[in-house]
């Protein structure tokens, strides 16, 4: 049982970064982004250059692929994104689809549709209190962790963080109220890349790098941010963990390769009980 | 070269009825579907193994889909119909999702990732290859028109209005006395429907089914012949779906004269092709080649203009 627990919050470090980052965008620009787990593939692909190509160690291939993939996720606001502020959302949902397609078909054209993965040295797994773990998986829950602090701290202290909050809670106010919404919405994309780069290396430390890795962990990412009540950071924190031990759970008990759909049933039971996610708040309709 | 026409039109029939099926949910009702290739392939297996192991004839086993795809339409959008549409298409992914692994997991019954072979094909004794080739595309271009009728029809009638008004906005609807939810069920469960008649072709006419034909890039495909060709007009979404195995197919034969980049990036390069494509016609043209035709009030009632 500590086995499943311990491997549910390894899906849950995985899947929480991404989430947060998710959740973070959705807040402000109100459409969801179906690129995130493309993007996620791009910050696997570029530490895999760094680390595999260059034979860089794998925390700086880790630092270079959470700014490659930040800019990358700015840029894509730049070029397509930022001219369709006032399009429906859900044009902006199929944009977001089109534009992982393409970026999933230029890491092909690139890399090839190979499977690989990073040059890490083999370790032997450690017990301990009946729990089997590398030291690979605790440096990922670690980091994970560490990064949520960091955008805690970021959120609640900086003048950056609560000019965020404010135009994710009511975005013509913060607007009103003086608040550069352009730099803020630049900043989350930022910050959000950052994220999802930094979870495309865990995800390749822990499974293998191919270009469809992403789009594999997509719907576990919904899952923790709409469980985690959508537009709440730390919301997406709590669900991404329940999300993994619910998987393993279901690896466990019923069958593994109906993991994957775990994030589906999560998701409409709960919109179905509880529409607004756990934490979030009942939306008023005009 | 024509029975490879043949098949490309037959190809071109598919896309217009699960456009039409789409159009139906999404253009007309504003229920967004991405599930497409969920009930596509659901269609195709239940009349695939219906036929294959308790011997139904063909119509039977279309007309079984069908019902599949009634009764499947109607649990999803009972259970998520309520939802805004971003929530909305991300259930349906998931459905699809779903869909996808039991076909692969359950090879009991599917056969899982080896496919299934049917070998059962309405009157095949009486042509020859190429001749079937035609009348299977007469069977499909046969239901591509009833589907056309059925769906022009509603558009048109007062039920279409109602599916509209739901559209624009579901509260003042049912401000209206109509009930949104049940005309919701009603036109998801249609649609899924038709979606799941479009597989049961599908598998008839290909013969060999596996879960990796019914991936999420179908529905992205079917959108793009909705949207290309106008949401809400089901005339613009007939082109649309033509122009849409244009690129596709046409993109092939690109390898012909791009003589030094092999299959795999001339697929890559096809796909991202058609992803730009998509983002600039939602950009630059949003409402389509053919938009939909708004209704207008008749000559010398005056309107005014409420901004």
């Amino acid at each position: 049982m500590g086995q499943i627990l311990f491997y549910g919050l390894m899906d849950g470090a995985i899947i929480a970064l991404p989430a947060i980052a998710f959740t973070m965008l959705f807040g402000i620009l109100r459409f969801p982004n179906f690129a995130v787990g493309t993007f996620m593939t791009v910050g696997a692909f570029i530490a895999l250059t760094l680390n595999v190509t260059f034979g860089a160690p794998i925390w700086v291939a880790a630092i270079g692929a959470m700014a490659f993939t930040s800019v990358a996720m700015w840029l894509s606001d730049v070029i397509i994104f930022k001219a369709m502020r006032e399009s429906h959302s859900i044009s902006l949902l199929i944009v977001s689809i089109a534009l992982s397609m393409i970026v999933e078909n230029i890491i092909r054209l690139f890399y090839g549709n190979d499977v690989r993965g990073f040059e890490l040295p083999l370790e032997r797994p450690i017990k301990f209190a009946g729990i089997k773990f590398t030291p690979d998986q605790l440096w990922i829950i670690g980091t994970a962790i560490v990064a949520m602090l960091l955008v805690h701290a970021l959120l609640k202290y900086t003048r950056l963080g609560k000019a965020m909050r404010a135009t994710s809670d009511n975005f013509a106010l913060a607007e009103v109220r003086g608040i550069n919404t352009n730099r803020v919405i630049g900043a989350t994309w930022l910050l959000g890349g950052a994220l999802i780069g930094l979870a495309g290396v865990f995800a390749g430390v822990d499974l293998v790098i191919e270009p469809q890795l992403g789009w594999s962990l997509t719907i576990p990412v919904f899952a923790a941010a709409i469980l985690g009540g959508i537009g709440s950071p730390y919301g997406a924190m709590v669900g991404a963990v329940l999300v993994g031990i619910a998987e393993e759970l279901t690896g466990h008990f019923f069958e593994p390769s109906y993991k994957v759909g775990v994030g589906f049933v999560i998701i409409t039971l709960l919109l179905f009980f509880r529409p607004h996610g756990l934490f979030g708040q009942p939306e008023i309709k005009k | 070269m024509s029975a490879y026409l043949i098949s490309i039109a037959t190809f071109v029939g598919f896309y217009m009825i699960l456009a039409l099926a789409l159009n139906l949910q999404w253009g007309l009702t504003g229920m967004v579907n991405f599930g497409i290739a969920g009930f596509f392939g659901m269609g195709a297996y239940t009349s695939g193994l219906l036929t294959v192991y308790v011997g139904f004839p063909f119509l039977a086993g279309v007309a079984s889909a069908g019902l599949m795809g009634l009764v499947a339409g109607a649990f999803l959008s009972m259970l998520s119909v309520r939802l805004r549409g971003d929530y909305l298409a991300i259930v349906t992914l998931g459905f699809a999702e779903i869909v996808r692994l039991f076909l692969l997991n359950e090879d009991w019954l599917t056969r899982g990732p080896r496919g299934l072979s049917i070998d059962v094909r309405p009157m095949s004794e009486s042509f020859d290859r190429n001749e079937y080739g035609i009348f299977y595309l007469g069977i499909v271009a046969l239901t591509v028109l009833i589907v056309y009728f059925i769906v022009e029809k509603m558009r048109r009638a007062p039920y279409g209005r109602v599916m509209r008004a739901i559209r624009e906005d579901d509260v003042v609807t049912e401000t209206l006395g109509k009930n949104a939810f049940f005309y919701r069920v009603q036109v998801f469960s249609i649609g899924s429907m038709f979606m799941c008649i479009a597989g049961a072709l599908y598998a008839h006419y290909v013969q060999s089914i596996s879960p990796d034909h019914f991936v999420p890039m179908v529905a992205i495909f079917i959108w793009m012949s909705v949207i290309v060709g106008g949401a809400g007009n089901n005339n613009g979404l007939l082109i649309g779906a033509g122009v849409v195995m244009l690129i596709l197919e046409g993109s092939r034969f690109l390898g012909d004269f791009v003589s030094f980049v092999d299959a795999e990036s001339l697929s890559a390069i096809r796909i991202i092709f058609i992803g730009v494509l998509l983002i600039l016609v939602i950009r630059f043209r949003p409402q389509g080649l053919l938009p939909e035709p708004k209704f207008q009030a008749p000559v010398g009632i005056k309107t005014t203009r409420v901004n």
